[in-house]
């Protein structure tokens, strides 16, 4: 290989990929950075104000707001998101007359465009017209009827719920494949020292399953953190910004209000919050996990 | 004599059971997608007042609206040609820097190292950190409104997945045939078109699949970069939905099933491939 190894070649192989990469992911997280220590409307030049975006976000109550809100998804999806798809893996589990169009048709929701899942879920959501609402009053059960969403208190529940919802099918197809990956012998010699399906999910299963489990949450924790699309089309991040998420008050304070220094900001801090929870989640449950092992 | 006519007729039932429970989760996972697409024949004024009604005639209305007000072909053709010009580029380049990656010899082994890791590094950024560096830079190149636009940036997020599948399937392979090749005299060009390009062809599907339904649902990028309805992609066209005089409900509906209709039989036709790409990214990533 060395005889086509000039360094001429070299370099134009990889030109175009280093190229696009460097101008395209690198220097725009420098460049965010960049903004984010300025004041900048877009027009003139931007004028430098130090650290003080990052000052003023911790007196922002919307920047709270938002915090929270993306705090209680993250939490929505991590007590129904991850035990739901791991018992719909289960369920799947089984060779069954139809079960790979089943595999296929709970995965759909994540493959639907997510612009149609917001809009999909104003349909089901929405306090007036909305599926489940209409449902309560049809089944007599009116006073259970919900301000879902354009409310306060629910929106994020829901939008979690929604998320859940988009998720559950992917997630479960991540599981699936790890539940291959348990060697059938291990349930064979269990079962011939008397483990039932119970004890075999609690000792065999769930314990294996620690790989696959360290790449869900890290999966969910960064895919939380991306939602954008659902909140737009269900509450715009109204009223008043009391449902916005971070990328979404990220978003509106950069492009609607043009304040590009203090979206900026603000998408730095959501940026340094995902790796920080995805990689102490990582040292979080290695450490547990070699612990166990000892 | 009882007892076992009694353990099958109990397994029976536990399996009918389960065929039930699994049967039946799908059935309401389903469920809201159902009912759009059954709220997507009805008229605005029935979605209000009486959406369960079972409806007398399945009206065309909404989506005789929806093609009337959006431009489909046009959406459907930017998004084509965006996610071609995409593909083509990005697997084409991609392909190149692999290539050198694992293939060429580096003065320096270490060197060859990090810029592999470099670009593998691409997979922890989140997209939404880009949004508005890409914008600026956009109007820095006088991109705005073109097709380049969104071709640039979401060839760059390829990038490091494509470079993480391509350098890991590359590396998999004997060099041998090549050697050869290269002794009977074959220059650069000619070995990476016919003899290293075709190993890399079965990720090259996995690619295809995982960018086209990528772009096809894209929108922040889209919506930051693109405002002439000229160049709008399909789910940028979409959200931009909104009926004449009020808000129009049945339209909405309709355009957003045209905008899922394409990419269901789409994922009909390669399941078995998206199912298998897609979860192998996302554990990859």
């Amino acid at each position: 290989m060395i005889w086509l190894s000039k360094r001429k070649s070299i370099f134009v192989m990889l030109f175009p990929t280093l190229l696009l990469f460097t101008g395209y992911i690198i220097f725009p997280i420098i460049i965010s950075f960049y903004y984010s220590t300025t004041k900048f409307t877009g027009i003139g030049t931007p004028e430098f104000v130090g650290f003080s975006n990052y000052k003023l976000l911790l007196g922002d109550s919307f920047f709270w707001v938002s915090l929270k809100n993306t705090f209680i998804i993250l939490g929505v999806s991590l007590v129904l998101l991850i035990p739901f798809s791991f018992m719909l893996a289960l369920l799947l589990n089984r060779t069954f007359k139809g079960s790979d169009a089943l595999k296929a048709l709970n995965y759909t929701p994540s493959i639907i465009a997510p612009i149609v899942v917001g809009l999909i879920w104003v349909f089901v959501l929405d306090p007036q017209m909305g599926l489940i609402n209409i449902l309560l009053v049809k089944l007599g059960l009116g006073n259970l009827t919900q301000m879902w969403i354009g409310g306060k208190a629910l929106a994020p529940y829901s939008i979690g719920m929604v998320f859940v919802w988009q998720q559950l099918g992917f997630i479960a197809t991540i599981f699936l494949a790890g539940l291959k990956m348990i060697p059938r012998d291990v349930y064979e010699s269990s079962s011939i020292d008397g483990a039932g399906p119970k004890e075999q999910l609690w000792y065999i299963t769930v314990p294996m399953m620690n790989e696959t489990n360290r790449i869900v949450v890290v999966l969910v924790i960064t895919n939380v953190f991306k939602i954008f699309e659902t909140v737009f089309m269900l509450t715009g991040g109204g009223p008043n910004h009391q449902s916005e998420v971070l990328v979404t008050y990220m978003y509106n304070t950069t492009f609607t209000s043009a304040e590009y220094g203090y979206g900026m900001a603000i998408s730095t801090i959501a940026f340094l919050l995902t790796m920080l929870f995805s990689i102490a989640y990582l040292k979080l449950s290695k450490s547990n996990f070699e612990g166990e092992g000892g | 004599m009882s007892r076992e006519i009694n353990i099958p007729s109990n397994r029976r039932w536990k399996t009918a059971g389960w065929y039930i429970l699994a049967y039946g989760v799908t059935l309401i996972i389903l469920l809201p997608v159902l009912w759009v697409c059954f709220l997507s024949f009805r008229t605005s004024s029935e979605i209000l007042n009486n959406p369960f009604s079972w409806p007398e005639s399945w009206s065309m209305e909404n989506y005789k609206r929806a093609f009337a007000t959006l431009d489909f072909f046009i959406l459907y053709k930017n998004t084509v040609i965006v996610a071609i010009a995409t593909i083509v580029l990005e697997i084409l380049i991609t392909f190149m820097s692999s290539f050198a990656l694992t293939r060429m010899v580096f003065k320096s082994k270490k060197m060859q190292n990090l810029i592999q890791l470099y670009f593998i590094s691409g997979l922890a950024v989140p997209a939404f950190i880009l949004i508005f560096p890409v914008y600026r830079i956009t109007i820095m190149l006088d991109l705005l409104n073109s097709y380049w636009s969104l071709i640039l940036p979401y060839i760059a997020t390829a990038i490091a997945f494509n470079t993480l599948l391509f350098t890991g399937f590359l590396r998999g392979f004997p060099k041998e045939v090549e050697e050869a090749a290269i002794i009977d005299g074959s220059g650069l060009y000619t070995l990476c078109r016919s003899i290293v390009f075709p190993i890399i062809t079965p990720v090259v599907s996995t690619v295809f699949i995982f960018n086209i339904l990528y772009i096809w649902n894209e929108f922040p990028f889209a919506v930051t970069l693109i405002s002439d309805a000229a160049k709008y992609t399909i789910s940028l066209g979409i959200s931009q939905f909104k009926g004449a005089y009020s808000i129009d409900y049945g339209g909405t509906l309709a355009a957003g099933m045209l905008l899922i209709v394409p990419q269901l039989i789409f994922f009909g036709i390669f399941q078995r491939f998206i199912i298998e790409g897609m979860t192998a990214g996302a554990v990859k990533g």
